[in-house]
């Protein structure tokens, strides 16, 4: 097999299979970091239509404050805390945190980075994601 | 620029704009979520100048990370000299334009010209 052939490009990226919740959390990071990097770009136009003066921002405003809206904000929600706080424990790591002391590789030869404090890490911002999706649920559909 | 270095200014920007985005966001809890969006109250946020000063830092921090991050990804997908160029200063170009356009409304606000 040549090496182009070996290329799985975007499909190789964006499978979440073979590699365990390690592989999710990679392509979770990436799905949840280009989608904010889209809700970025459109807070910064969305917010421009202030120099429209108050009708330009109440028309605009009035676009965004529908359930579909408050919906997609519940998504950037989550998005935002999956991503701060699977960052901070990509951090960690990469500074050596909780990824174990170096050792003899032994067959089964299990990465020593791969470890349950990480895991918990990962499930950790999966459920702090969750948490924060329902107060901001509460939030904007509570009013 | 050293991609270590990258990665330093990629882990800082991400750290920075943690603190600044929940105090954006806690600002909107402050009346509530509706009312904090009015003409009134955003006009108000940006002729705050310490508010303003946030909002930039949120500004810079954000573009830079986010541009790095879409930089990252591009290069992990595919590589070669060229094109690891094209995406490199497409993305510092992306991130200046945003900047730009972003300190416009925020200057412009500030300084009344609505």
């Amino acid at each position: 097999m040549t090496q182009d052939e070996n290329k799985e490009g975007v499909k190789g990226m964006v499978n979440p299979g073979r590699y365990g919740i390690e592989r999710i959390a990679y392509l979770l990071m990436r799905l949840t970091g280009l989608g904010l990097l889209g809700y970025f770009i459109a807070h910064i136009y969305e917010t421009s239509n202030i120099l429209r003066g108050r009708m330009g921002w109440d028309d605009f405003l009035a676009m965004t404050q529908t359930t579909e809206g408050h919906i997609f904000l519940v998504l950037v929600i989550g998005m935002c805390v999956f991503h701060t706080g699977n960052g901070i424990r990509i951090m960690m790591g990469h500074g050596g945190v909780g990824v174990g002391k170096p050792a003899r590789p032994d067959y089964p030869y299990d990465p020593a980075s791969q470890n349950y404090r990480h895991k918990i890490g990962i499930y950790s911002s999966i459920v702090l994601a969750a948490v924060a999706m329902m107060y901001g649920m509460a939030v904007m559909f509570g009013e | 620029m050293k991609e270590s270095t990258i990665m330093k200014i990629h882990y800082g920007t991400a750290l920075a704009s943690v603190g600044l985005v929940a105090v954006h966001i806690l600002m909107r809890l402050t009346t509530g979520f509706a009312d904090s969006l009015s003409y009134e109250n955003v006009l108000a946020n940006y002729q705050s100048i310490p508010y303003v000063v946030m909002l930039e830092l949120i500004l810079i921090l954000l573009a830079v990370h986010g541009f790095n991050g879409l930089r990252v990804i591009l290069l992990e997908l595919k590589q070669g000299r060229v094109y690891e160029k094209a995406v490199s200063y497409g993305c510092v170009v992306a991130m200046i334009v945003l900047i730009g356009y972003g300190s416009r409304t925020i200057i412009m606000t500030n300084m009344g010209m609505v």
